[in-house]
This record gives C-alpha cells, structure tokens and sequence, in this order.
C-alpha cells in the first residue's frame, strides 16, 4: 500500500466507524473495496491488516451496538470477506469477528437485516471468503447455510440471486479436494456441507411451491454449468428423478429454469453421455407449450453431440410454426424440405390464433431462434432454405395485407397480424439472414418483391424501412453474378431499376431516420457495386445522387453527416452527377470539395464535420483526382479547418490525415503501420529535403505541435504518435550540431511551453525544416507518451484520491448530497 | 395478471440511475435507462441481466419509456438497445428526442476523451438507437399494442421532460420521471388530471425539503457573479450541454440588460445555438410568459451572450464563461479552471451535483490543494460556490401531485431511504393509501381486481337506448342481461335472445314473502290500503288496482288474504320477478313497516 494511503487510513476507518458522519457519495464505498479487493489479490492481507489495525478495529466496530448505517455495515461484511478470503488471514479474523459478522449473533435476525442492501452485503461477504477448507468447516459450524436457503427467496432479486449462486460455489468448493477425481464417491460419503445443500435442494425439488423449485433448478442450473467434475454425475443420478417428476406435472413449474438446467446439464462434458437425458429432453419438448419449447430446441440444436432424432424432434418443434403459416396460406411446404412432414400441431396453432400477442410472441421468437441457428456450423442439414423463405415472405405479406389466404386460419392471421411492426421487424432481420444462402429464383424473385412493397409502402413504419433497406442490402449483395460476365444477372438489375425511385423518395421522406437510413444503404451499395456498369447506369439515370448532395443541407445533422458519407464514396467511384454537367467533367465535383469545406468549417453539428475529414481522409489515401489537383493546398486547408474545431474528435481525424499526409509525402518502405515506430537504426532512406518543406508549407507541424498539449487526451496521444513517427524516420539522419539553438528554435519552444500552459498564443508562421527537427529532437516525447497513455483523470480516481475524499466530505455535506441533474 | 409488480433497478432507494420494471396486465415495461456518472465501468449501468434471464429482452419488454433527457434517466439507452440487445419500440417526448442524442454523445465524447472507459457505445450506436425512439406528444394516447397504452403528462423540470401514464384495460400505472410543481423561469409546472391510476409511481429527491424561494437563490447567484465581475474577476460556470444551463443564461441575460452591465458572457460555441434551436423548436413546452413574449423577443435569442473562442479564457478583465462538462472532469471546463484556479479574485459556480472522482467534487468538499498529474499541486484560491438550480417538487409538490392523480397507491423513487420513510408515513396519513419505497432489485406486488371486457349485443343496448338512456363513457351504470361465456369471450345479451340461441325454454321464477298485518278489515279494503300507500310512495312506478282486489308494482304482485286463526290480521302474499328484486325487497320492507292509519 501506498505509504500516503496508509497514512490516511486510520481516518478514513474512523469517520467510517462514526454513525454520525454520512459518506460522501455511494460510489465511494464501492471504489473503497475495489481497491481493497486489488491490494488483497497483489499480497497478504494477513499482512495489510497487521501493517493497519485500523481496518481490524474498523470491523471490531460492527460488532458493538450503535447506530451504524446501512451502507456501512455492508461494506464492512463484504471487506471482512475479502480479507478472509485467504486462509492465513481468515484464521486471524475467525475467533470472534467472522462469527460476529457471519454467524447468528450478526446482522441476521437484527434491525439491520431489513435493510436488502446489508443482507446484500453479508452474502457478497461469504461469497469472498468461501475459498479454502476453513472457511467450509465455518459454514457449517456458524449455521450461516440456513440463511443462504432462505434467502434464496429474498424479496431482493439481488440478494435471491446471489444466495443461489453462493450455493453453488459452495457446493462446488466443500466437494473440491479429497471429493474431487472420484467418481465411484457415492452421495452418503460426500462432505456434510454438500450433503445439507443437496438434501436442501431435493426437498425443494419436492416441493409444491414453484418458486422453491425455480430456486432449486437455478443452483443445480449454475453448478453444472460451472463444474465438469465427476461427482456432478453422481449428483445429476441422484436428482434427475426429481427433475424427472417436475415433467409429469401439469402445468409445468418453472418452465424457464427447468429449460436452463437441462441444457446446462447437456452441456456438461460429464454428463451429455447419459442415454437417460436425451429421452428426458426429448420429453421435455413434447411437454412444453409451443413458446417455452422454443428456447430448448435452440439449445439442442447447438449442442455438439446428440443423437440424430432428437435433433430431429427439435428442429420440428423450431419450425412448427412456420409450417403453420404456410399451411395457413395454402402453400404446399414446398419440394424436398424440412417442413414437409410438419404440419403444425393443434396446439401450436391454437398458440398462433389465440391472440394477437400470442401470435406474434410465438412468430418472433421462432424467426429469432431459426436466425441464431442459421449461420451456426451445427445448424441443422440439409438446411429447408426454400420453406424458410417462403414463410418469411408469408409472414411479411400477412404483416402487410398483401396475402389473400383461402383458410380459415390464413384469414385469421392475416387479421391478427395485419400491421404488426413488431413481426415485420423479426421476419426482415431474418429474411436477411437467410440470404447467406440462395433459393430457388421464383422464391429469390418473391423475397424482392415483398422487399420493394415494404420500401414503397406509406405504412412502413421508420424502423421497418430500416430493416427492409438492411435486408434488401443482404440479398443484393449475394445476389449472383452472371457467369462469366463480372456485372450483375439480369434479375438484380431489374430489381435496382424498381428500387432506385423507391430509394429516391424515401430521401424525400419527412422523416429523418428514413432518410439517414436511405443515405446509409445508398452508400454501402455504392461501395460494393460503385465499379459495376449496370448500378452504375441504373444510379446515374435515377436523381438519387442529386437527392443525396441536396442533403448535405438537411436540418438532421444525423443526416448531414450520412450524405456527406454517401456523396464522398459516390465521389469517389465517380457517380457524382457526370450526368448533371457534361459539357464541364468534374466542375460538379470541384463543388463538392468546396461544399464539404464549407461543411467542415461552418456546420454547427460534429457528425457532419467528423464525416467529412473522414471523406477527405479517404481522398487523400485513395488519390482522389480532386486531391491529387493540389495535394498541399487541400492538406494546408484541411488542417487549417480542423485545427479550430471545437470538437476534438475532429482535431483527431485532422491527425489521421496528417499523418497519411506523412506518409505518403516522406513515403513508407515496407511499413504498413505509420504508429510501429522504427528504431533508429532503420535502413531507411532519408527524407529529400522538399519532403519536409512541403510538410512545413501545409504548417503540419504547427498543427501537430498544438494538438501535443491539446486539453482533450485522445488528440493529444494522437500527436504524439506522429510526430514520434516523424523523429524516428527523419532525425537520424539530421546532425545534432544542425540549427541547434537558433533563434527560430527558441521562439518555437517557447510558443510549446505557452501551449503547455494552456495559453493560446500567436501562430508560429513559416517554418524551416531545420528548426522542427531541432525541436524535435529536444522533445521528451517518449515521456510524453508515457504520461498520455494514463487516463486524464487518473489521478482523480486514483485510491489516495478517493481517501482524501471520504476525508474532506466530513462535514460538508449539505443538500447537494441528494441532488442529481 | 391480477396484480402490478415493479422493480427498480435503479432508483430504489437511491438517486444514481433510474430504471424501473413494471409488470401491468402481463405486459412489462421500462421506465427510464439511466446511467450512473460515478462510476467507469459497467456498473454505471443498471444490472440488465436480471432481465436477460427471462429470455430475450425483445420478447420479454413490450416498451422502454424515458422520462427526460438527462443521462440519469436515458444514459444506459444506446448500452441496452445496441449492445445488449432490446430491439423493440422506446417511446419518449418530441424535445427529449431532439434532445437526447445530443447530450449521449456530450457524455461519450468526455468518456472517450478521459481514456480508460471500456465497454462504451460509440456515435453510430446512438444515432442506431434513436432510430428505434417513437415520438409521442403531450396528452397523446399512444397504443403501444392492442392492449397498452399510454399518455405523457407535462413535466417541468427540463424542457420535454413528461410524466407517463401506462395502461392496460381498466389497470393503470402512472410514472412521474422527474418533475417540479412550480414555474420556473422557461418551463411551466407540472400538471396531471384525476386519473386515479392503481399506482403513481414518483420521484423523492426533495422528500423533506421544503425548498427555500427560487428568488432567493437566484439573487444570491447574481449579487455572487456581479461582485465578482464587479472586483475584475472572472467567474467560471461548468455545466452539461443542455438543461439547467438555459435557465441560468436568460436569468444573466436579463440582470445583465437590467444592470446595463458590459463584462462579456460566453457560452461554448454551438451549444448556444443547439439550444436556441430546440427552445424555438419545442417553445409550445416553455412556460406562457417565454410564449407570450416569443413574437417580440425570443427569450432564446441572447445579445450579451456570446460564442466562446479557446483563446477568450487568456483574455484580461472580467467575464462569465459556461463551459462543459459539468463536473469538471475533463475537456474545456477543467482547462479553464485550470487556468484560472490560483487567482482569489476570480469564482467558480457549481450549479450542480459532483461523482466522487472529479475535480468539482473535490472543490466542492472544500479540498483547496489540488494535485495533478505530474505530482504537481494546484492551489485553489478562487472563490468556490455550490447553487443548486435543479427543478424538482419538494415535499409539498410532491403531496400536490398525489392529490391531484388521486391513487390507490403510491410508490416513491429517486430519493435517499431515510427521507423517503419520512414523506411514505406523510402520504399514508393524509390519503390513506399504501406507500412503497422498494430498494433497488425489491420487487412490490400490487394486487389489483381484473377487469374482463365483456361485448354486449345490439339488442339489448338498443333495449336500453330505448329507455332514453344513452351511453355514457364516464357514468358506468349497471345493465342487466345473460352472460354467455363460449371460446374465452364474453357476451351480454337480453334473456330471450340467450334462450334462442341456447335453445332453451324459459321458466319464470318469481319470489314470494309473506307479510303480517294488524287490519280487521276486509281484505279488498285492505287491499286499497295497500294500493292508497304505494301509489302515494312509489311515485315513478306503476302502481295498479287490479279488478281481482290484487295491487301490481310493475311485475310485482300483492294480494291481502284473510289469516287463517287470527281474523284480525291479514296476510300479505308479496310475489316477483328476479329483474325487480330491488324494488320488491324494498316493497317488503316497506310493507313490514305498516300502513299509514286511515283517515277516520
């Protein structure tokens, strides 16, 4: 421990100890055992609390009657269990304190115990310390195990929650040594602490009281999924006829838990062997309703090794009500497929029509749990790829009034769902997962379709257009290419050319999510089909880019920022309005430069002015036939903007560009990361003079100097970087006699230790070449870099910090206490 | 469900992060996402995995609901919609929308910009997350489904901030955020009807305060900043993006055209206009006097106001800078400070609360040597100030409110424990209702009486159209027919047509009393006893002498017979029909009482 923090200590125990002083703040006690947790697991805390009896004597004050608060009597349970966590120290602690604290003449039973948030406390304390032998022998003895069973019905999910957990743990830890490795150990021979919790959990298994039973589960639930040792089969022998009985009741208790502990119990590597569990599971799926059944077919169908019919079952269970849906709409569930066969059973069905929530409970879970499976190396094969699209097409025209079903039960969802945003939302998310695969093209043709009539219709609700925009994205990207021709098949170019006015309204749309969402899918597409000739004839007929460069005025920054994307990638793939001005190639896009100039400058909003040093970024990397015009007058003007933004991510991109600007004018033999700093002795070729007047001329380094002593720390690193990236390829090779100490020199280090001040200061003017390496090179940079990686409140958060605090808190605090924002 | 379960997940007995589960008619719902300040790591955010365990939150919540747009109430919303998981419908006010993003990403840029923040979400994740917000106006009934709704009250405390009131069938929860009962000095106060909701949920953060006159606070903050200014000093106020910071501006603005005063005020560049743009935007969420006088003069539109430039803080002479972020803690505020921390002549106003682990929290605890990196020492010797602006109900507000909403019972959040024991046994005394102020991850049920939706058939309400009696919303009446309960739905129809439909022939059956009385007469004479009394009490019904000696009160049948031992008295023989069993018990009763002595 910090020498300062020890001196501190004795303080900081008293005013805890005080009743009559409130603490500061309620992060404050937390932040404490953070770092008392941090000094116990670097040493001894048998050591520290000898070095600090203030902490011993801070504990001896719980004991004693007095009105201490709520909060920190927690504390001081949970930090006696930190301490007593290791052996040594909690043989130190045992004989009149853990007892005191832990045992029936604690908290428990007392005033206190009322307070969820001591309670809370008492059970993290046990938590802490029930890692050795000791401390199993000390829950026995104590009596603090019948308190962990009851307060598995804490009125606090915390506190029920925790006591759970707590039961594993120590069941896993009393079966841990001698126990362990033994898998003939039977139950009788297992140590008295496992026996009281498993005799516990029967008894709860039996019991009639559901939630007793949820308890039950959860523990068993956390035990196999934590341990893998052999006596957890024992364990699961002894038990699953218990689990076993929950099955023949009706209703099912705990379904949910019971669920959770048959697939935890899978899971295990010790147990999955068990012939018995797979017909347990397959029972299970026959037993629960359509939506509890859900989550467990999943389950199965994740695991590694199961036998093929129970897969089979599950995956059943999994489309049943797809299969439904597709019965509903009188289509045949298609040509060889999974579905065929099911035909959706009374009880799902009556789960679809019982009502609308029902219906689209049941409907999004299975498209969420088919969507989960489907990219997964175990999902089942062959895959019904072509039923699944089917009937997430089905859903979608339900949804969206455009199914004419001849059922009975087709008209009665087309009732329940018509308009339901929440099904829409699931069946696109899934539709476009499902085009990681193909269909047959009639299906292929129906999935656009449906598509188009989600992008057109006025009913779409903002969320849904997203997702139809993101789906459509999906399936036009893996659409086919036409053999042996690199453009797209002729179905997809007719699909863009009906999509490209749908796509043109929506950057119409009053809404600015609709429009942001258009701007995003705009400039995704472009990027991956920017260089095909059919998009690109299909874009620059429609006014699309148009519609997009009008954006860059939107009133939604959001927007702003996303058509500054969308018009800097089509710039950049040369669809930027070629059509508009013919007869003056590139005037249009002269514009564009000056219109995001003009944006970076001017616009009130960050996102947008962050896109475009993002766009410009992009240019000056890529060669961008605007950038190339006059490399250093663009660089120059860029870093001349972004050096005055108030918003210091944009600073921080202004860097990103300097430094690609670096790159390439210093160049970059065989280095593809410009921040891995080359050791001296390199083998690279000096920089050519001109290289670095041209940086001085674009007054690079004036920018990058500022930004050194930037007050935001991320600019600062970032500087840093660069121009250590600088020194290391360009100072070896400059004498250390050169420009040393003239006058240029000391006007620049002292406009640097002005800016160090936080002082402003003139600009620095022109600069030679000979001065910035002289600069350089007298800089600690490495130093610098070392003091930025910390975080810029790390002495703040620092735990002297926090003591001083706790301290200077006492006695100050008034209203403000309460008070938030 | 027959009951209402809610469980803070924030805001249980503490004031860190408001998040609340409520359970209403088997739907869930969230009340706020809120995000605690004082801490760095995920604890900043509510413990979302004691929903995850019901499986995915998509299914399991049918709406999240913010309240306001400061980060205590929607702080964690980009956390748990982009990176957590919930993929359904977050409903908020028009301004809190607008809002929101703005002070998300305030907060993301000074997390980032300290450096060791894990786990945060990033700019693309919020504007994802806005996506999914649904706009909903003041007094708006929004259906979420086919079974919930809900509505947005008015507020106060900052501008869109909205109460919500969350329904399903005749079972109704209402959440007040946070709000304040008074004006201020651009917002109005907040305003419920009676909607008698099963419970009101509130916040308690001035449970036992009595809060001093704002005019007190407000002089005191101007006499602080005009001596300041007055001396040549420099006057430092940090705040966040949006909210509090508007109020202290036009209270500036106005004592500074009062006073005719020309030290420079400077607010960081692009807020002030961010701000303007909203309050002109949202002015119909202002209160009536920036309303009134908006056609004039935008209250909004400052003139001694000015954008701040990096390089004014170095300038000499005395000014009065807004900066941000609030707490000190990072960025511009800390640079200045910084800077103009070791001269005594110059002032800092903290408008508001400080997490331990920044510099404002340490000056306002009083520490006066601050160190800083590089184990150097700042000495504090300007002035430190802590006022309070922040727009809550106090105690009596918070009664006010309870009056006004008029529930059945009332759960307190967003308050320290103790001094919310204080104001439960205030409210359980004076409305005579049950009060609950659960700890973080308690759980309260309510049992309420469930409420069935019953269709009823056109015959029978044109029935009771026919008797003048029309439909009305707000006077439930009672209305008799037959209940048929077939495939979970419930029907009432008139008896005839139940009978039709069930097949089944009608049987009357009718109840009959005997009733004693003293009367030596004769039993027609008797009988018109019987008929003179009634008629003259029973004036709104039929009452008839029927040629047989009988007396007929709508179905209702009296007969007078001779007793059998005793000449002396006679028998009344009462008979009716179920449908007149009111008026037939009250006939009995009456009967019971005697006839009226003849005239002699």
């Amino acid at each position: 421990m910090d020498p300062e923090c020890s001196r501190l200590l004795p303080a900081l125990c008293s005013v805890l100890a005080d009743p009559r002083q409130p603490v500061a703040d309620d992060t404050c006690l937390e932040k404490l055992l953070d770092w008392f947790k941090t000094i116990s697991e670097a040493g001894s805390s048998l050591l520290l609390l000898q070095e600090n009896p203030c902490l011993v004597e801070l504990l001896f004050q719980v004991l004693r009657p007095q009105d201490l608060s709520a909060r920190v009597l927690s504390f001081s349970l949970r930090l006696a269990g930190i301490f007593a966590a290791q052996e040594d120290c909690f043989q130190y602690l045992e004989g009149e304190l853990l007892p005191g604290l832990f045992g029936e003449a604690g908290p428990v039973g007392q005033a206190a115990w009322t307070a969820p948030t001591v309670r809370s406390g008492w059970i993290q304390g046990l938590r802490s310390l029930a890692q050795h032998p000791s401390a199993l022998h000390f829950l026995a003895d104590c009596g603090a195990l019948d308190t962990v069973f009851s307060l598995q019905g804490d009125s606090s999910l915390f506190v029920a929650s925790a006591a759970g957990q707590l039961l594993a743990h120590i069941l896993g830890l009393s079966m841990r040594g001698p126990a362990e490795g033994l898998p003939s150990l039977q139950a009788p021979d297992w140590p008295a602490c496992a026996q009281k919790i498993v005799g516990h959990l029967e008894e709860s298994l039996r019991s009639t009281a559901p939630p007793q039973v949820t308890q039950a589960l959860n523990v068993l639930t956390t035990t196999f999924g934590h341990c893998h040792s052999p006596w957890t089969r024992v364990l699961w022998e002894r038990l699953s006829p218990l689990v076993a009985c929950l099955l023949e009741e009706d209703p099912l208790p705990a379904a949910h838990s019971l669920v959770d502990l048959l697939l935890s119990v899978a899971r295990s590597p010790v147990l999955s062997s068990d012939c018995g569990l797979w017909e347990t599971l397959a029972q299970t799926l026959r037993h629960l309703s359509p939506t509890q059944a859900g989550p467990l077919a999943l389950g199965i169908l994740k695991l590694q090794d199961c036998p093929q019919a129970l897969r089979a079952q599950a995956f059943g269970v999994l489309l049943q009500p797809l299969a439904c849906v597709l019965k509903a709409a009188d289509q045949a569930p298609g040509p060889p497929g999974l579905l065929e066969g099911i035909t959706g059973d009374s009880v799902t069905v009556d789960t679809l029509l019982s009502s609308k929530s029902a219906c689209a409970g049941l409907l999004c879970r299975t498209l969420a749990h088919l969507e989960l499976l489907q990219p997964l190396p175990q999902r089942p094969s062959p895959w019904p790829q072509a039923p699944l699209l089917g009937a997430a097409v089905t859903i979608l025209q339900f949804c969206n009034g455009s199914a004419a079903p001849a059922s009975n039960v087709g008209g009665r969802l087309c009732a329940l769902l018509a308009g339901c945003v929440r099904v829409q939302r699931a069946a696109l998310d899934f539709l476009g997962t499902l085009s990681q695969e193909t269909g047959p093209q009639e299906l292929v043709t129906q999935v656009f379709s449906v598509l188009l009539e989600h992008l057109r219709s006025p009913d779409s609700s903002a969320t849904v257009l997203k997702k139809a925009f993101q789906a459509t994205l999906r399936w036009l990207l893996s659409s086919p290419k036409t053999p042996g021709c690199c453009d797209l098949d002729p179905h997809t170019q007719l699909f863009l050319r009906e999509l490209l006015p749908v796509l043109q309204k929506r950057l119409c749309s009053p809404c600015w999510e609709v429009r942001d969402s258009g701007l995003e899918f705009l400039t995704q597409v472009t990027r991956h089909w920017g260089g095909q000739a059919g998009f690109r004839h299909v874009l620059l007929t429609s006014e699309v880019p148009e519609l997009a460069e009008q954006l860059l005025r939107d009133p939604e920054s959001y927007v702003r920022a996303s058509a500054v994307t969308a018009m800097g990638q089509l710039s950049s793939q040369g669809l930027h309005a070629t059509t508009a001005s013919p007869e003056h190639p590139g005037g249009q896009q002269k514009s564009l430069l000056v219109e995001l100039l003009r944006i970076l400058s001017e616009d009130s909003e960050g996102f947008p002015r962050r896109a475009v040093m993002q766009v410009f970024t992009q240019w000056l990397r890529d060669g961008h036939a605007d950038v190339t015009e006059d490399t250093e007058r663009f660089v120059a003007r860029v870093l001349q903007a972004a050096s005055r933004d108030l918003d210091w991510e944009v600073r921080a991109q202004g860097l990103e560009l300097a430094l690609v600007f670096l790159a390439q004018t210093l160049g970059q033999p065989g280095s593809h990361c410009p921040y891995a700093v080359a050791p001296p002795q390199a083998t690279l070729h000096s920089p050519p003079a001109q290289a670095l007047q041209a940086l001085c001329r674009v007054r690079l380094f004036e920018f990058a100097f500022r930004a050194l002593f930037d007050c935001d720390r991320p600019v600062a690193q970032k500087s840093c970087d660069l121009l250590l990236f600088l020194r290391a390829r360009t100072v070896p090779h400059s004498g250390p006699q050169e420009a040393g100490g003239s006058p240029d020199v000391v006007s620049v280090e002292a406009a640097l230790q002005r800016w160090r001040a936080g002082e402003q200061g003139p600009p620095l003017g022109d600069l030679e070449p000979e001065t910035v390496l002289a600069v350089l090179r007298s800089m600690d940079l490495e130093g610098l870099r070392g003091a930025l990686a910390e975080s810029s409140d790390h002495v703040e958060e620092s735990p002297q910090s926090l003591l001083q605090d706790v301290l200077a808190a006492v006695g100050v605090l008034g209203e403000n206490q309460a008070d938030c924002y | 469900m027959p009951d209402i379960r809610v469980t803070p997940l924030g805001a249980g007995q503490d004031v860190g992060r408001s998040c609340i589960l409520v359970s209403i008619a088997g739907k869930n719902v969230m009340l706020d996402c809120g995000m605690h300040m004082g801490f760095n790591d995920d604890r900043r955010f509510p413990d979302f995995s004691y929903i995850t365990r019901n499986g995915r939150l998509t299914d399991f919540l049918d709406c999240v609901i913010i309240s306001h747009f400061h980060l205590d109430h929607c702080g964690a919303l980009p956390y748990f919609s982009e990176m957590v998981g919930y993929d359904g419908p977050i409903y908020m006010t028009h301004p809190t929308q607008a809002i929101c993003p703005i002070l998300l990403e305030d907060y993301r840029k000074i997390a980032v910009d300290k450096k060791g923040e894990a786990n945060f979400f990033t700019s693309q994740m919020i504007k994802d997350c806005m996506k999914k917000v649904v706009a909903v106006r003041l007094h708006q009934t929004v259906q979420v489904d086919d079974e919930l709704e809900i509505k947005a009250y008015y507020a106060g405390h900052v501008l869109g901030a909205a109460m919500f009131q969350i329904k399903v069938g005749s079972e109704s929860v209402v959440y007040t955020g946070d709000y304040n009962m008074t004006p201020d000095r651009h917002l109005g106060a907040a305003w419920i009807d009676k909607c008698r909701p099963n419970l009101l949920i509130t916040e308690s953060t001035y449970a036992t305060t009595i809060r001093d006159s704002k005019r007190c606070r407000e002089r005191d903050f101007l006499k602080k900043v005009h001596e300041t200014v007055e001396r040549g000093g420099k006057v430092l106020i940090p705040v966040f993006a949006l909210g509090r910071a508007q109020e202290l501006c036009i209270l500036l603005e106005t004592f500074w055209e009062r006073m005719n005063l020309k030290a420079p005020i400077y607010f960081s560049t692009g807020l002030t206009e961010k701000a303007n743009h909203y309050y002109k935007l949202f002015i119909t969420w202002t209160n009536q006097k920036i309303r009134k006088t908006f056609v004039q003069r935008n209250m909004f539109e400052f003139k001694h106001i000015k954008a701040f430039d990096r390089a004014f803080a170095d300038n000499p002479g005395p000014m009065v800078v807004f900066a941000t972020p609030g707490m000190l803690h990072a960025g511009q505020s800390l640079q200045i400070f910084r800077k103009w921390a070791g001269n005594e002549k110059n002032m800092v106003i903290m408008p508001g609360y400080c997490v331990q682990g920044t510099v404002g929290h340490k000056i306002l605890s009083g520490q006066r040597k601050l160190e800083m990196e590089g184990r150097q020492v700042l000495e504090v010797k300007m002035q430190v100030e802590y006022m309070s602006f922040s727009a809550h109900a106090d105690a009596k507000g918070i009664m006010q409110l309870v009056g006004q909403a008029e529930p059945e019972s009332v759960l307190l959040v967003h308050g320290e424990a103790k001094k919310m024991e204080f104001l439960k046994q205030k409210i359980e005394q004076e409305f005579r209702v049950n009060c609950y102020m659960p700890a973080n991850g308690e759980t309260v049920t309510l049992p309420t009486s469930p409420s069935i939706p019953v269709g009823i058939s056109l015959g029978l309400l044109k029935r009771e159209m026919a008797q003048g009696l029309l439909p009305d919303t707000r006077k439930p009446r009672l209305l008799h027919g037959t209940l048929i309960v077939k495939d979970s739905s419930f029907r009432l129809v008139s008896s005839e047509q139940a009978l039709k439909e069930l097949g089944l022939a009608e049987h009357q059956l009718r109840f009959t009393c005997r009733v004693q009385l003293h009367d030596s007469r004769k039993e027609q004479e008797t009988a018109t006893r019987v008929y003179s009394h009634l008629k003259s009490i029973l004036k709104d019904h039929c009452v008839q002498h029927l040629p047989d000696g009988s007396v007929t009160v709508e179905s209702i049948l009296v007969q007078a017979a001779a007793h059998s031992e005793d000449p002396g008295t006679k028998v009344l023989l009462v008979s009716w029909t179920y449908q007149d069993e009111e008026l037939g018990s009250y006939l009995t009763a009456l009967l019971k009482k005697g006839l009226p002595q003849a005239p002699s």
